[in-house]
């Protein structure tokens, strides 16, 4: 099953499904194994990652796209980042209750979704560090390409794709 | 089209994608999960271009967390050996049921229920004739009370009210007649 079976999967065929866990268990296992503290949390762990797999009907794996990478890496990322953040949920608390204050024991009733700066999210530091050059310092392309020692079609180009990712941002924001 | 007319456009153009260039330096975008995990499988298969690659390591040299999973994903682990901790985590996984039927809004239909129910046929007009058997027996009862207490005081109307009646006639007496000499 390196794509084909995913299609199964996906339906909701049981049968895919066990033959999804027997392929990629150890995958998972030796994934995890990398970040649990301790062994007895591996098999926990590994369910998390299968329980994150298929929750909302497939929602993440769903995601994955073939043409961008080989599903046994994108597994072996998903499982130590959903590892990682199990482990964060369930980190033991090492002080006693008492002394902690009150306020600090409330729970957010909604889980925190990480932020980050849009431009640092979307664009790489020569498409942030063009566009800054064009519209805070109001340089001209040529200006650019000379200071950044690249020819002026690189720029323009650099230029066309950041604003193409922009673009496609606010738009998906809008909608 | 002349080069007058493209000339206004693409400064247009400029100043759009200005605007839009410096509104995005003031918001924070919510990271995207399942498109990071996507960005750093393909950041480990090497299958980005550069700018995208340039993005990643960006994001890589601030958190060295995802820059371990990557190094992990590109060593490609394997736990190949069949083991007791194995097979568990299999039979685990396979237990799951997987999700496939995303919850969906569901309207309930509630369906008349079409038995004839006689209680509250009963209730309502038993209640009307109740009423009218009490207001009834009251009214009978209050007037019966009112004779038995004139009868038992031994007077009779006129007696009660002589100025009231004329004997002779037996009708009700003309109270002006006084007044008209």
């Amino acid at each position: 099953m390196q794509d084909g079976g995913l299609e199964e999967l996906l339906r909701g065929e049981k049968g895919a499904w066990d033959a999804f866990v027997r392929r990629y268990a150890g995958l998972v296992v030796a994934a995890v194994r990398g970040v649990a503290r301790e062994a007895v949390d591996v098999e926990d762990l590994a369910q998390e990652v299968f329980l994150r797999l298929c929750k909302d009907n497939f929602r993440l794996l769903r995601s994955f796209d073939p043409a961008r990478a080989g599903l046994s890496t994108w597994i072996t990322i998903v499982a130590r980042s959903t590892a990682r953040d199990a482990m964060r949920r369930h980190r033991p608390i090492s002080v006693p209750i008492d002394a902690v204050p009150e306020g600090r024991l409330a729970i957010d009733p909604v889980e925190p979704v990480r932020k980050l700066k849009l431009p640092e999210a979307l664009l790489s530091p020569r498409q942030r560090e063009i566009l800054t050059m064009l519209y805070d310092r109001e340089m001209e392309v040529f200006e650019v390409a000379t200071a950044l020692g690249i020819d002026p079609q690189t720029v323009r180009s650099a230029h066309h794709k950041a604003m193409i990712k922009l673009r496609a941002y606010f738009k998906s924001e809008v909608e | 089209m002349t080069r007058n007319d493209k000339v206004p456009k693409a400064r247009r153009d400029m100043e759009t994608d200005r605007r839009l260039w410096r509104r995005s330096r003031l918001i924070d975008a919510p990271e995207d999960e399942a498109g990071r995990l996507l960005d750093l499988a393909a950041f480990a298969d090497g299958l980005l271009d550069d700018d995208e690659h340039a993005r990643i390591a960006a994001l890589l040299a601030a958190d060295p967390d995802a820059a371990a999973d990557v190094e992990t994903a590109r060593t490609s682990v394997r736990c190949d050996q069949t083991s007791a901790e194995l097979e568990r985590v299999i039979a685990r996984a396979c237990a799951i049921v997987p999700d496939t039927a995303p919850p969906r809004g569901q309207v309930v239909s509630f369906v008349p229920n079409r038995r004839p129910s006689f209680v509250p046929y009963f209730a309502q007009w038993g209640s009307i004739a109740a009423a009218i058997l009490v207001a009834g027996w009251l009214g009978f009862s209050m007037g019966s009370d009112t004779s038995l207490a004139l009868t038992s005081s031994g007077q009779s109307s006129d007696a009660v009210f002589p100025e009231l009646f004329d004997q002779a006639s037996g009708f009700l007496r003309d109270l002006g007649e006084g007044l008209r000499t």
